[in-house]
């Protein structure tokens, strides 16, 4: 994609063959609706994610992999930050791996079974057969051209062999349900160790929404007891990916109190969200602030709801009326889509 | 014209009203009569007015009440004569047009004449300045003069660096004694005395919430004892005593963890590890582990900067500045 400096404000349109794939997750909910009314998906180009594409360019990917973190208020815009980011990598050819919302798998979960691998974890097969679905949707060209390293055994009767294509891997885990979350610690673990070959054709794009979630609490419980983070299998390969032991690649994230559990709801900056411990093994990263819309941009995204004509009020098209959305809002993207709505 | 025995209901008589003064017939309804003194109208379908006893001649009629004493106050009264005492809140005493209460639906809230959440309240009204100073006046006579050498307070602070207050109380009731006369708060300031690092900190936990950051000023308030000279003595007490202990090292004490630690301290740190090892990894030192790596790779100033920009954030909490220098800091570090 083309954007650039010059492009500060403005939207771009994503090709609607790269949206299918790219995101079958990973958008905010209300975006997919808008996405749906429109037709069409728009991206505005914004400073912070301007910034760390500008970063990914220039990185040296010899090097272990950097940590961006993107964090800022509540609809203050880092989900869509974060996926523009990784429609620049999927451009360029990288494999995506993107964790919509790391929230989702420390909370509601109803079936927990013990994991076949090492008896003292927990597996969630319902959300890691969901979340390789989506994976095989975004990475399919890719799936068949990288080969797994290692032979991984499942069952007494089925194993995967070095040498076959990740997309077998990927449709054994989905289609064996019991043994999912092992196949996507597996996929984790091939993944990072053939990018950080230095022959390896490939980057690797780790995307994690609510990067928060694995250094907080989770609500699950087994037989009456909370279950610890460390127990569950799936957070556990995430927490191992989120170190910078590999290189070829990249680790966007974003903080997010909105899924967050025991948290308070004004709490927005890196420490408050990730604790001691996640900062800990976050650090270094470099923080990524994402702030409310500024003038210019609110300008671009009322025009851009007036040119679509979502805006049906009459008095929205008055100076004054913009003046009084841009007061109701407060610049805010979410709250100003949501007050849009009414219009 | 009573009568026991009656069979039918009595109705209004017109005779009652020559002989019960307060006695008025009620329009439309014959059964009842209507009476001035309660400004009420009663049955009398059961016999004459006389029956009920309470209105026959026993009740005064009310009187009026004047105009407040508000109306008639000049402007430069002396309020103290008003309010000599504490006595609760009386309307047509107070000037001011006060107004308190739940607003009710598209109200105000209720004026001062007959409100009770004023009465219920305690109020101020006979401490406004002009009475403090009757008062002052009154006491200076049991006073000695302020020292004129101790007219700063730094001067004061220099001589006399451990301040105690207590309270006496003064009641007119069956006992002079007060039990609350026997508090004592003790106050000094931490930077008169002599602690070293250690000593510092040992006396901040074992004070506790007794220490004030901003003002530097430790305060022991004691209570526990009956008399007053017993608790100022405990006072005392207490505060040698944390002095002492705080200059003596336990052997327990070699075993606090970073959870006790009271300041972020970056030297072995999980964040020094990270670094060191990120750095080693990308082989910016060139070649060779080892004790030199490590320190070369300490001075340079990028690590310096970061080191600078992580002790702030652990230890001044998250703040937009902090994340910003940090984030500086780490690009510097990744050459970005």
């Amino acid at each position: 994609s083309q954007s650039s400096e010059k492009h500060l404000g403005q939207f771009y349109t994503l090709p609607s063959a790269h949206f299918r794939p790219l995101f079958p997750h990973g958008l905010p909910y209300r975006y997919q609706q808008q996405v749906k009314t429109f037709n069409e998906a728009c991206f505005m180009v914004r400073p912070p994610a301007l910034e760390v594409i500008s970063y990914l360019k220039k990185a040296d990917y010899s090097k272990p992999a950097l940590r961006y973190l993107f964090y800022g208020v509540k609809g203050s815009g880092k989900t869509m930050s974060l996926c523009h980011a990784v429609h620049f990598c999927y451009t360029q050819g990288w494999v995506v791996l993107h964790i919509p919302d790391a929230h989702l798998w420390v909370k509601n979960c109803k079936e927990l079974l013990p994991s076949s691998y090492n008896s003292a974890r927990f597996d969630q097969p319902l959300q890691a057969t969901t979340w390789l679905r989506n994976f095989r949707t975004t990475n399919e060209h890719l799936l068949s051209q990288i080969k797994t390293k290692r032979r991984y055994v499942w069952t007494k009767r089925e194993s995967t062999d070095e040498g076959r294509p990740l997309g077998e891997l990927v449709n054994q885990g989905i289609s064996r349900v019991k043994s999912s979350s092992d196949v996507v610690g597996a996929l984790m673990k091939d993944l990072r160790l053939q990018s950080s070959q230095p022959g390896a054709d490939f980057r690797l794009v780790v995307a994690v929404d609510g990067v928060n979630a694995l250094w907080g609490r989770s609500t699950i419980k087994k037989e009456n007891k909370s279950v610890d983070l460390e127990e569950l299998t799936l957070i556990h390969n995430l927490k191992k990916l989120m170190k910078n032991d590999w290189t070829g690649g990249a680790i966007i994230t974003t903080l997010s109190q909105t899924g967050s559990l025991y948290t308070p709801k004004s709490a927005y900056l890196p420490q408050e969200l990730l604790g001691e411990t996640g900062f800990d093994s976050m650090d270094p990263f470099i923080p990524v602030s994402v702030p409310n819309y500024s003038e210019k941009e609110f300008e671009s995204a009322y025009l851009y709801y007036l040119d679509r004509k979502w805006l049906q009020h009459p008095q929205s098209r008055t100076e004054d009326g913009k003046k009084e959305l841009s007061f109701l809002s407060s610049k805010n993207p979410s709250m100003l889509d949501r007050i849009c709505g009414f219009l | 014209m009573e009568s026991t025995a009656k069979k039918r209901r009595c109705s209004f008589n017109k005779d009652w009203e020559t002989t019960y003064h307060w006695v008025k017939p009620v329009q439309g309804d014959s059964q009842r009569v209507f009476c001035e003194v309660c400004q009420s109208s009663f049955s009398v379908s059961h016999g004459a007015p006389e029956r009920s006893g309470r209105e026959f001649g026993s009740r005064k009629p009310r009187r009026e009440e004047g105009e407040p004493r508000t109306e008639k106050m000049p402007l430069d009264q002396d309020w103290t004569a008003v309010y000599p005492a504490a006595t609760p809140f009386r309307a047509g005493s107070v000037p001011l047009p006060v107004r308190m209460g739940y607003p009710m639906k598209g109200g105000v809230p209720p004026e001062k004449k007959g409100n009770l959440e004023l009465i219920k309240i305690p109020n101020f009204l006979h401490l406004t300045p002009a009475a403090i100073k009757k008062h002052c006046e009154a006491l200076k006579p049991f006073c000695t003069e302020w020292p004129s050498a101790l007219d700063t307070d730094a001067k004061c602070d220099e001589h006399f660096p451990i301040k105690v207050e207590c309270t006496d109380y003064v009641s007119s009731g069956l006992s002079v004694r007060n039990p609350s006369a026997r508090i004592v708060q003790l106050k000094v300031k931490l930077s008169i005395l002599n602690l070293d690092d250690h000593a510092r900190k040992k006396m901040l936990k074992l004070v506790g919430e007794r220490y004030c950051k901003d003002t530097d000023v430790l305060t022991i308030t004691t209570d526990s004892c009956p008399l007053r000279q017993q608790n100022y003595d405990y006072a005392q007490y207490l505060l040698t005593v944390l002095y002492h202990e705080s200059w003596k090292t336990e052997a327990w004490e070699a075993e606090k963890t970073v959870a006790d630690m009271e300041e972020y301290s970056w030297e072995g740190s999980p964040s020094q590890k990270n670094i060191m090892d990120m750095l080693l990894r990308m082989k910016v030192a060139g070649e060779g582990e080892g004790e030199e790596v490590q320190e070369q790779l300490l001075a340079r100033s990028e690590v310096q900067e970061y080191k600078d920009s992580v002790t702030r954030l652990k230890n001044e909490g998250d703040n937009e500045s902090s994340v910003l220098q940090y984030k500086e800091a780490v690009k510097k570090v990744f050459n970005l």
